[in-house]
């Protein structure tokens, strides 16, 4: 075993982490408040190249490996960068644009990759539905083929970016006698008719980050939008899950890498009884349990992404094991941060207060704590 | 980076698998009820046999720092198969051993180093002192030079080993260095309390001693030294051993639950298909791979002398030693009344559990080290 990153990977997170600072957090506290989507921020984040790492540069990415994009969405976190926003970022380049770049076509490729590298256009992926989140087989969006085109019908639910994307891989049923093997994934451009935004939800967190349900109405797209083959949906969805169980999860053990800092200083800084707080050992005990998250989340989260680069296919057990432990145990750690700043955390006017919300998503999105248990027991 | 063992860590690991056959694994059963003389027997065999595959002589620490991971290979196996003989050869072949090779390495200790190589050899280290004795940073029990001796003073507490020891490394204060006094059981002065009764890993033997007046050869005393590092050495060596004392038990402990819940019938089907026993079990394989994860990390760190070396192996050991409590009680939980009676794997278990909590050190001094170290580094 050999714990260390390169050189060239620690100095990445680094220009990361700098770049943040100085040109996304100064807006966080305000777009969130507001529940607004930051695209300036966003353009940043294209031009600085976070939003396509790991393309290939021919495509408009820098061909970083998967643990080089680890570390930069956990820098996001650790910097201070909101929640929603390393949100949108993930939907749109994991979910969406890789599921392009991993199983469409080459013309698919040329056509979408490097806008949404770029950040040009922004993606989105539509695979929970109202009636079907983890229980995948039981989608009821359908997608029938007509000539030279497909025809969609249906309803997605819970889609992050939905509202302002601008391309969406979208599954459907194809052959709905077929289960997991009758189900297709497309790709969906706004404005197509038939596509609609129906409505958007209002959130306790992640709240930069527009989430939408989406509707398909005899929305016809082209027969050459289908991606990869026909049938192959579920194991496209799967695949993500790579991407969901370690760039996805970085930027929550980030946050908490931002909470330690955070924490310290206010620790000093603040006194009662006549002394900082940090004297007290409720308080310092606090900041040791989120010290000991952190590293303990860090070691199953780079253990996904290290297997990722070495091509392994996906271990679903350790990808549960780590986003179960991601998603229950980080929810001491923010909740001790807001404690430990006393009546401030509970303002929204301190980012602890904003983060502690962020994370409450942890345990829900991409699969719920209770349904990585449904898993890791299963495998065991 | 690497998350699979070389296979050189492999090696050792089914070496030290090899040891354990069936009829090793037999007499290994009788060391938890084993008195002192069938304890030491049971001990000395056992150092035997992982001395001829060289499990004994693979550093630990700042010593042999390259080491780390490759030993920690061995001692996830050796913990998951007996925490009570593992604790016994840890105690010898680091803790005892990782001293003497730290502050000695010849001469007197250099002859004891191959001794304990050989697996001739049950090493114990006195370091902690009776409460009243206790101060600052400081060792209660002292020593002075008079002529070609050291007389020694002092009282020890909580010895792992001592009882069954056949050589002892005492710390002491001379001055206000720090000296290592290697001595025999048999050295005059020298009082081996009764065995402790403890809660947990009967198969180990721990007592109090006693200096009265012991007058210890100079050429058996390592040091003086002049600064901290040989507190420093044990309190990271322990605490290593401690939480793949406490890996290796979460191991052992998820075994035996799974086994049961696929065996034990509830309603006409095995208590695995309900998902109250599934979830629980899911939940402590995640703090099982977690626990291994962290410890592997702290380990390395260690073996390339991280500047967090030290906060990480405090880490590992509070959330190594916290899962395997929870793991235990869970384990327990699942097993129920079977679980609760007095002899079965999740019942010591459940005892053995605690140890790691409150030795070396404790869950609470750690998490003020850790957060000392926090407070340092974000001002």
């Amino acid at each position: 075993m050999d714990f260390r990153l390169t050189e060239e990977q620690l100095m990445f997170k680094e220009q990361v982490l700098k770049f943040a600072r100085r040109e996304i957090v100064p807006r966080v506290q305000e777009h969130d408040l507001q529940g607004k989507f930051d695209r300036e921020s966003w353009k940043r984040l294209g031009e600085f190249g976070i939003l396509g790492l790991h393309f290939p540069e021919e495509l408009g990415g820098s061909g970083a490996d998967v643990m080089t994009s680890v570390l930069a969405a956990e820098a996001l976190g650790e910097a201070g960068v909101d929640g929603g926003l390393t949100l949108s970022y993930g939907a749109h380049t994991y979910l969406c644009a890789d599921t392009i770049f991993s199983h469409g076509t080459d013309e698919q490729r040329r056509k979408y990759i490097p806008r949404l590298a770029a950040g040009d256009w922004i993606g989105c992926m539509g695979l929970t539905e109202p009636g079907a989140g983890s229980d995948v087989a039981s989608l009821r969006t359908r997608a029938q083929r007509d000539g030279s085109h497909w025809i969609l019908n249906g309803t997605k639910m819970f889609i992050t970016n939905g509202a302002i994307a601008d391309v969406a891989v979208i599954y459907a049923k194809t052959d709905p006698s077929a289960g997991h093997s009758g189900i297709s994934a497309f790709v969906v451009e706004k404005g197509t008719p038939g596509f609609s935004v129906s409505r958007s939800l209002n959130k306790m967190g992640v709240r930069t980050s527009p989430t939408s349900e989406l509707v398909f109405e005899d929305c016809i797209i082209p027969a050459e939008n289908l991606i990869g083959a026909e049938g192959s949906g579920f194991l496209m969805a799967m695949q993500t899950v790579e991407w969901d169980r370690s760039a996805l999860l970085a930027p929550f053990v980030g946050a908490v890498s931002f909470l330690i800092q955070r924490c310290s200083r206010y620790a000093q800084e603040r006194e009662q009884f006549g002394r900082p707080i940090a004297y007290f050992q409720a308080v310092r005990h606090k900041m040791a349990d989120m010290k000991i998250f952190l590293e303990a989340a860090r070691s199953l989260v780079y253990r996904i992404a290290w297997c990722k680069d070495q091509g392994r296919p996906l271990n679903h057990l350790e990808a549960a094991v780590a986003k179960l432990f991601v998603g229950d145990w980080s929810l001491g750690p923010t909740n001790d941060a807001m404690v430990l700043h006393g009546g401030y955390g509970y303002c929204h006017e301190y980012d602890v207060e904003r983060i502690f919300r962020d994370g409450r998503l942890a345990p829900i999105g991409g699969g719920t704590s209770d349904v990585q248990k449904v898993l890791i027991s299963r495998l065991m | 980076m690497n998350f699979d063992w070389t296979a050189e860590d492999k090696e050792i690991k089914t070496r030290l698998i090899g040891v354990f056959d069936q009829p090793c694994l037999r007499e290994l059963e009788a060391i938890e009820d084993a008195d002192l003389s069938e304890l030491k027997n049971i001990t000395s065999r056992f150092l035997k046999r992982l001395a001829r595959i060289g499990y004994l002589g693979i550093g630990a620490g700042p010593i042999a720092g390259s080491d780390t991971l490759g030993l920690m290979a061995g001692q996830e196996e050796l913990a998951r198969i007996s925490g009570s003989l593992f604790l016994a050869v840890e105690v010898t072949a680091r803790i005892f051993a990782g001293l003497l090779r730290c502050f000695g390495g010849s001469g007197h200790a250099g002859n004891i180093l191959q001794a304990v190589e050989r697996g001739d050899l049950i090493g114990a280290v006195a370091v902690t002192e009776p409460a009243e004795q206790e101060h600052d940073g400081g060792l209660g029990a002292v020593a002075w030079l008079d002529g070609s001796d050291y007389v020694v003073n002092g009282k020890k507490d909580f010895v792992t080993n001592g009882p069954i020891a056949d050589c002892l490394a005492i710390l002491v204060h001379v001055e206000e260095q720090i000296a290592i006094c290697v001595v025999e059981p048999g050295l005059p002065g020298l009082v081996i309390g009764p065995r402790m009764k403890t809660l947990g890993y009967n198969g180990v033997a721990v007592s109090a001693i006693e200096l009265n007046e012991a007058r210890v050869p100079r050429s058996q005393v390592l040091g003086p030294i002049n600064d901290r590092s040989p507190l420093e050495f044990l309190r990271l060596t322990e605490d290593l051993v401690l939480t793949m004392a406490s890996v290796g038990l979460i191991q052992r402990t998820i075994a035996e639950a799974r086994k049961y819940s696929g065996l034990h019938q509830r309603s006409g089907k095995p208590i695995f298909a309900h998902q109250e026993i599934r979830f629980k079990l899911a939940e402590m394989l995640t703090l099982s791979q977690t626990s291994q994860l962290l410890a592997f990390r702290a380990g390395w760190m260690c073996s390339v002398s991280d500047s967090e070396a030290a906060t990480l192996v405090r880490c590992a050991k509070v959330f190594a030693a916290e899962a395997s409590e929870k793991i235990a009680s869970m384990a327990m939980q699942i097993m129920a009344g079977q679980g609760y009676l007095s002899g079965n794997m999740i019942e010591r278990g459940y005892r053995d559990a605690k140890y790691a909590a409150v030795a070396g050190t404790t869950s609470e001094r750690a998490r003020m080290a850790i957060a000392d170290d926090l407070l340092k580094r974000y001002v």
